[in-house]
């Protein structure tokens, strides 16, 4: 018995000595390979932008000598960065839309960026607005997309003036069996705030005012006044109890499909949309989405895409330098457009792409009265309530209750 | 005569029904059920349109495999593919090896605190994981400082990250089965001088063996839908597994416009999943345990 | 932190290398008289040698990064595995500790950190320090001087360029001045000196060595550090090329606590309750901290009239689905195991393939699938059936709808668990009782399902508590759909995770310490369920003992 435990320790002596001598052998080489290239940025982005930013990046990596990763995360970037960035283990740079710069600062997320005045006014005011935020630049603008109408001119020739323009239109087509819908708004089981807000806008409703220097006050909420009952209304009128335009069958999923498979001769959405739509053969037209007769105008949201610096990355030297003195030439701009068809908001990369693509500056032209969307944390108590008071109204539900019930939610929600 | 002859043909049926038939309709009433979803997703998959309601149960705008194409021209699909095997595989192997070694002492063994423990295994399960992400980054955060090659954006990483949840659900799952193997089997084995060791290896694991194809194969799956902690993970594109890469698809406007690519790699993702099972279908079944009873 | 028994390492012993139509092994056992085998040992001293070498290599970067706590850990543990595994007592611990030892490193001590945050404002604005909330509201007041020039900016040293001390080589774009600065401000330099490109950057000077972008990226933080004082504030970098003078509009004071704008006066005090800096009319700096806030969370949960109003009808339907997804399930996956159960069955391989598809599927791909049909206009189910059912308009067809939709991702799970527990039961039994003259289903009663049973409870107990709180199922159908018109908040099919998961990060900015005190509430429910439950199967668990 003692002997055969003897054995064991001895043989088992052996063994970590040999294991103990590879672990040493390893160690050095695992070291060296961090000290080894200059300097390291990492660069988070969603899918999409990653493939697309990639070979720049690299680019960037190679003309600098030092290393460049562009890395995707496919869902939750925006709070994975905020937890990540926190414990030390985010990225240098995130990409990512205009509107999360609110909860990034108070989360101490992103520094601001330092552009001179010439680089700033490179860029179309509308996106530097929208990268602005307590009179703080916090991001460098790289695109910018609003919702326009995508009509089959075939169907429909002409751009409606007014939505009951569009609704009798599309009624007209229905009623001859061309198309099944009227018009492809989605809405979804739960609302989309972001599809109907053009709508809302036009007739009455805001979501937040505006202070004396033009930034959102979040104590000024407008879902839930009369102006936004009113609005609703109106909305409700065209839902599915009455006028059977919006519904709530129509949704993300199906929205652009509808559209190219021609049950519909009216689609909102976004530049995004129109590879879809070219892929399905339509001949189309864009055009500014129509407001409500003797209403105001349709505002679209304007949403910037923009490169952030991380206030905790480990190479904010070069994070700034890659942001700042990279991200702001035309030739990335241009080169990102082509990766991905959305208007860039240097007005030089613009104008290089606008010959090539009618359609942008019918998006932009569709987006000229949008409103920038708020990037104030308040935002972000907005989206559900109000979504689902919309489906509830489209659904048939009494406005006026609905929304007044939404607007305690969201005032409830705001600190 | 004729009658009788009909009367019998039909008593035969009504027999045959009675011990086959009505197998051979259960299942193909089952299979009808399962495959009606899939269907769809493959009709979406071959249509070369690809957008969710274009998608009729059968394709109308013509078959391609162009779906197919793109999602290897435009992804990294086979990279992730093989990242998914890679951690799936160790982890429903090694998942399967800790559980049933803790499945035995909870089955087999009478020792302070065990009920408790059972139970405390199920209940640790139970908190949101998406609340534990935070503590998630914490944990790793250090470990990618100290050892960078078990650290985010490793499959080594994730593959520790999971086995930490390999004793929750599995361990229950083969001590029940532990628990229907007669304790004479095991009983007399020791009392023949056979070590607790021995026991364990030679005379319980084969006769659990379907139980532990069946855990192998739900950890295998598991592991490869598993989403949430592998899109924390893995960031870097050539480090993802399927799950993470394909949500990537589907992520913000693009739902509507890659949903055909998205359907394709959907179903390539259970290839490998049946072969898996196809592999451990002999295990599940077979007659193992009447010939062990017999011995 | 110590993870030395690897997986990977174990698995040369792992239950596939058995043969599986291995002769009886009882035989064999009798045979195998001695305690300790060849192969026993040899395996106990490679996993243990094994053991050995993962601790020395983790422990080199402890002792590099002078983590002794570490060290001490991880020299605790390796010493306790190896007494334990060289010992013949604590033969339960044996078995137990390989798995455990991941299970508490991975999910025991995250969960407690989460449940620990509970007791906390946790959440966005939230999240850090009170410090990090300084360096937050600091920086991000720095602001170009009105007025002031832009720099052309070179980094540059006066020693070695990976450890002398920096400096910054800044051109003035009006007058094309060159000056070096450095923590002591600015120094004009001999024109003569200097070599400058068009653009206005420096590219050499007499007694600087020039850093590239590559060897200043390294020394990233020294020059986001690095501030020259100035008259008008003080220059800054703006990357590794431009320099601009920039002044930090708000200061903290640690003599008063607080913090203050140097343009307007104002000040925001430290609210160390709150977590935040509170100006006398109650504004509040968006950058906050985390501060202990002791019960309110789960007050909050008791008394906040959203929360706690629906929580009971949450409460009843969330019952309700857990176990009619598991009931549901197991019921259709017992009824085809068992049909499928029979040696005249034919092409059951195929069918059982066939079968497991949906499970093979990832599920949340499906779970999208799903909700597409069961739309109302365009839904295939609809279509083809020739319904029109507002599915998820209307609360009871959405829930039947959800746990429709959980039937058929889930069955293929119990078919499986069950054929694999039908195998397992002696054919002798069911034969013994089929002499006996019993009818199929009665001997398919008295003896199947009770064998099914003992073998299966343990997993329905931890199948219902994986419903009680499956979040996709819910969040990728319906997303709690459909909503009362006056309450957003809870819809007809949310779970209380679901529930949890809008309240808390539905609002301005995630709350994670208020989601953490819901779950605590949930956990501490599902417990106590569990716990009665598991009660109950402890007389089925002693069947054979």
């Amino acid at each position: 018995m003692r002997i055969r435990t003897a054995g064991v320790v001895a043989l088992f002596a052996l063994a970590l000595a040999a294991s103990g001598c590879g672990g040493d052998s390893d160690e050095p080489a695992a070291k060296d390979t961090p000290k080894a290239a200059g300097g390291k940025m990492v660069i988070w982005a969603d899918d999409k932008r990653t493939a697309a930013l990639k070979p720049f990046a690299e680019k960037f990596g190679q003309e600098n000598g030092v290393t460049v990763e562009v890395q995707a995360v496919s869902k939750d970037l925006q709070t994975n960065f905020v937890t990540a960035s926190q414990q030390g283990s985010g990225p240098d740079v995130v990409v990512g839309a205009h509107d999360w710069i609110g909860n990034l600062v108070q989360n101490g997320a992103i520094d601001p960026v330092q552009l001179a005045a010439d680089q700033k006014s490179a860029f179309n005011a509308t996106a530097v607005k929208a990268v602005t935020f307590n009179g703080q630049l916090y991001g460098v603008p790289y695109a910018q997309e609003n919702l326009a109408l995508i009509r089959n001119t075939e169907l429909a020739p002409e751009a409606p003036k007014t939505i009951e323009d569009l609704v009798a239109k599309g009624k007209q087509l229905t009623a001859s069996k061309k198309v099944t819908e009227t018009l492809c708004l989605q809405v979804g089981q739960n609302g989309d705030a972001y599809h109907i807000y053009p709508l809302y806008s036009s007739a009455g409703g805001y979501l937040f005012g505006t202070g004396a220097n033009g930034d959102y006050d979040p104590k000024d909420l407008g879902v839930g006044k009369p102006e936004s009952i009113e609005a609703f209304k109106k909305i409700g009128a065209l839902g599915e109890k009455g006028a059977g335009v919006l519904k709530r069958s129509i949704a993300d999923t199906n929205s652009i499909a509808t559209f190219t498979g021609k049950k519909c001769a009216y689609l909102v959405s976004g530049p995004w949309a129109v590879a879809d739509v070219k892929k399905a053969g339509i001949s189309y037209d864009i055009s500014a989405i129509p407001g409500f007769a003797g209403g105001r105008e349709a505002q679209p949201f304007v949403g910037v895409q923009a490169f952030y610096v991380a206030a905790k990355g480990t190479n904010k030297a070069l994070a700034q330098e890659f942001v700042a003195n990279y991200t702001t030439t035309p030739e990335l701009a241009v080169a990102l457009y082509n990766a991905e068809p959305r208007p860039p908001a240097l007005t030089a990369a613009l104008d290089q792409v606008k010959g090539a693509d009618a359609d942008l500056a019918k998006f932009q032209e569709a987006g000229r009265n949008g409103q920038v969307l708020p990037a104030i944390p308040a935002m972000a108590a907005i989206w559900d309530p109000f979504g689902k008071a919309e489906a509830a109204v489209i659904g048939g539900a009494d406005p006026t209750s609905t929304i007044t019930a939404a607007g305690k939610t969201i005032s409830g929600q705001i600190k | 005569m004729t009658s009788l002859n009909l009367n019998q043909a039909g008593r035969r049926r009504g027999r045959w029904f009675a011990q086959v038939g009505w197998r051979h309709l259960v299942a193909v009433l089952a299979v009808l059920f399962s495959l009606f979803p899939i269907v769809f997703v493959v009709s979406a998959a071959l249509n070369p349109l690809g957008t969710l309601s274009t998608t009729e149960l059968v394709p109308t705008g013509g078959v391609s495999l162009d779906n197919v194409g793109g999602l290897f021209e435009r992804t990294a699909f086979g990279r992730w593919f093989l990242n998914s095997l890679l951690i799936a595989g160790l982890a429903a192997f090694a998942s399967v090896f800790l559980s049933a070694l803790a499945a035995y002492a909870f089955s087999r063994m009478r020792f302070r605190g065990r009920r408790v423990g059972l139970l405390s295994l199920l209940l640790v399960q139970m908190f949101p994981q998406f609340l534990a992400i935070v503590a998630i980054y914490l944990i790793f955060g250090t470990i990618t400082d100290l050892w960078p090659s078990i650290g985010f954006n490793t499959p080594w990483g994730l593959l520790l990250l999971y086995l930490g949840g390999a004793l929750g659900v599995n361990t229950w799952l083969m001590k029940g089965f532990f628990d229907t193997l007669p304790r004479e089997l095991d009983e007399s084995a020791t009392m023949d001088g056979a070590s607790h060791a021995q026991v364990f290896f030679r005379i319980m694991l084969p006769l659990v063996a379907p139980i532990l194809a069946v855990a192998g194969l739900l950890a295998f799956i598991g592991t490869i839908n598993e989403f949430l902690m592998a899109n924390v993970f893995l960031t870097s594109s050539d480090s993802k597994t399927l799950a993470v890469g394909m949500y990537g698809l589907l992520e913000g406007n693009e739902r509507n416009n890659n949903f055909g690519i998205f359907a394709a790699g959907t179903l390539l993702t259970a290839i490998p999943t049946v072969l898996v099972f196809q592999f451990l279908q002999r295990y599940i079944v077979s007659g193992l345990t009447s010939g062990a009873v017999k011995g | 932190m110590s993870t030395p028994l690897s997986g990977p390492g174990s698995a040369t012993q792992a239950p596939g290398r058995e043969p599986a139509g291995s002769p009886p092994p009882r035989s064999r056992a009798t045979r195998d008289h001695a305690p300790i085998t060849l192969t026993g040992l040899a395996g106990k001293v490679l996993l243990l040698g094994l053991t050995a070498g993962v601790a020395v290599w983790a422990a080199f970067p402890l002792v590099a990064a002078e983590m002794w706590v570490g060290l001490a850990l991880l020299v605790a543990s390796t010493a306790g595995l190896f007494y334990l595994y060289l010992t013949r007592r604590h033969v339960p611990a044996k078995y137990l500790v390989p798995g455990t030892l991941f299970l508490i490193a991975f999910q025991v001590i995250p969960v407690l950190y989460t449940a620990s945050t509970a007791f906390t404002n946790f959440g966005d604005g939230h999240r850090g320090s009170k410090d990090d909330a300084i360096v937050a509201i600091e920086s991000s007041s720095v602001t170009q001087v009105p007025g002031s020039a832009e720099y052309a900016l070179t980094i540059a040293t006066t020693g070695d360029p990976a450890t002398g001390a920096l400096v910054f080589l800044v051109t003035d774009p009006g007058t094309g001045a060159v000056s070096v600065g450095d923590s002591d401000g600015l120094r004009r330099l001999d024109s003569a000196d200097v070599t400058v490109a068009t653009g206005g950057r420096v590219t050499a000077a007499a007694g600087y060595t020039v850093l590239n972008i590559g060897q200043a990226s390294s020394r990233s933080k020294e020059i986001t550090d690095l501030v020259v004082p100035t008259p008008g504030g003080a220059l800054r970098s703006s990357g590794l090329s431009r320099a601009y003078e920039g002044k930090a509009v708000r200061a903290y004071d640690a003599a008063c606590d607080c913090v203050r704008d140097a343009e307007t006066g104002r000040t925001w005090t430290a609210d160390d309750e709150a977590g935040a800096f509170v100006a006398a009319d109650g504004e509040r700096l968006a950058q906050g901290w985390k501060v202990n806030a002791g019960l309110t969370n789960f007050t909050r949960v008791l008394t906040d009239k959203n929360v706690s109003g629906p929580f009971l009808s949450t409460l009843i339907w969330n019952f309700a689905f857990a176990i009619g997804s598991t009931g549901g399930t197991f019921l259709l996956g017992m009824l085809i195991a068992v049909a499928l159960h029979s040696a005249r069955m034919r092409g059951t391989n195929l069918y059982r393939v066939l079968l497991v598809l949906p499970y093979a599927m990832p599920s949340f791909a499906m779970l999208l699938a799903w909700r597409d049909m069961f739309n109302a206009d365009f839904g295939l189910i609809n279509n083809l059936f020739g319904l029109d059912v507002d599915w998820f308009g209307q609360a009871w067809t959405a829930r039947f709808a959800v746990i429709l939709v959980q039937l058929w991702l889930g069955y293929p799970y119990m078919f499986l668990v069950a054929t694999g527990a039908l195998q397992a039961i002696p054919r002798e039994l069911t034969e013994a009782t089929s002499v006996d003259g019993a009818s199929p289903w009665q001997s398919f009663r008295a003896v199947t399902l009770p064998l099914l049973l003992v073998a299966l409870s343990p997993l329905l107990i931890s199948s219902f508590a994986f419903n009680f709180n499956n979040f996709n199922a819910i969040y990728l159908t319906t997303d709690g759909a459909p909503f009362p018109a006056d309450n957003p908040t809870n819809g007809a099919t949310d779970l209380l995770i679901t529930y949890t998961y809008r309240l808390a990060f539905g609002g301005q900015g995630a709350q994670l310490g208020f989601a953490a005190g819901i779950s605590v509430f949930i956990f501490a429910i599902v417990a106590v369920v569990s716990a009665v439950g598991f009660r109950r199967t402890r007389k089925q668990e002693e069947v054979y003992a």
